[in-house]
């Protein structure tokens, strides 16, 4: 069995993981989605971060780390309190990922920054994602 | 950076699929991962032609095996145009494993989307 199908299937059997640091918060204002398009399943099991940009020192700071679930969700990004306005990236552990499955990938990692001006409405940023490729847009 | 003939062995092309033109005049910028993996150096700068096509990004000399990121200065290319979006910037990193063959990074990009992908 592929190794992509044994860690598919392994989530469903599991309890669900929602990442080594992260509390299981009622519902994150920011939503991730990470698809693996090259084989048409979710990216499971993939690393993923949550950082925001110090406006005077341009320097980022970590806010979460998690995992995608067996749909390639990361429910409990962050909390309402904590979403404020200003320039946020999710970082993918892409290559990490594809290594897991055996193979190779044109991206070590892939970085989404986005700005945050009204912290009150729901932002959705997806990953499609394959070997060579990359995509990404404002979902709800 | 540019030159009138593209010899460059990493070529993009910018477009703005929001619009359905190319993207003229966006700030590009290459850069390497050095190889203590601590710090990126900038290898070049340029601005995408009226094709949104940026010649001369890298000698061949220069590219070498390894980390390298393009950034796109999207979100001062739309304040350009007077109008907001979403990614302030985007950088795109890759790895080169083998700098004899070309590689060509496209963006795709409107005010709340954007792809790329690898072709050589």
């Amino acid at each position: 069995m592929k190794t992509h199908r044994i860690l598919h299937i392994s989530n469903h059997i599991l309890t669900a993981n929602k990442g080594a640091d992260m509390a299981a918060l009622p519902s994150s204002p920011l939503s991730t989605h990470v698809l693996n398009t090259g084989l048409g399943i979710p990216a499971v099991q993939i690393a993923l971060s949550l950082h925001f940009v110090d406006k005077s020192t341009g320097n980022w700071s970590l806010l979460n780390t998690g995992l995608t679930d067996a749909d390639g969700r990361c429910p409990g990004l962050i909390s309402e309190a904590s979403f404020i306005p200003g320039v946020y990236k999710i970082r993918f552990e892409t290559e990490q990922y594809w290594k897991n499955l055996g193979e190779d990938c044109f991206y070590p990692y892939v970085e989404i920054v986005f700005r945050v001006t009204n912290p009150f409405q729901k932002l959705h940023i997806p990953l499609l994602l394959s070997r060579f490729s990359y995509c990404t847009y404002r979902g709800s | 950076m540019q030159t009138a003939e593209d010899c460059s062995p990493l070529t993009t092309h910018v477009l703005n699929t929001g619009d359905g033109v190319p993207a003229a005049r966006m700030a590009v910028s290459l850069h390497r991962l050095d190889p203590q993996m601590i710090l990126w150096s900038l290898v070049s700068v340029g601005t995408t032609d009226v094709d949104g096509r940026c010649p001369g990004l890298v000698t061949k000399e220069a590219f070498t095996p390894g980390m390298y990121k393009i950034r796109f200065e999207t979100g001062q290319y739309w304040e350009s145009l007077g109008q907001c979006c979403l990614h302030p910037y985007v950088e795109v990193v890759f790895t080169v494993v083998n700098p004899d063959q070309k590689l060509h990074l496209p963006l795709l990009f409107s005010r709340f989307s954007y792809s790329t992908h690898s072709a050589s």
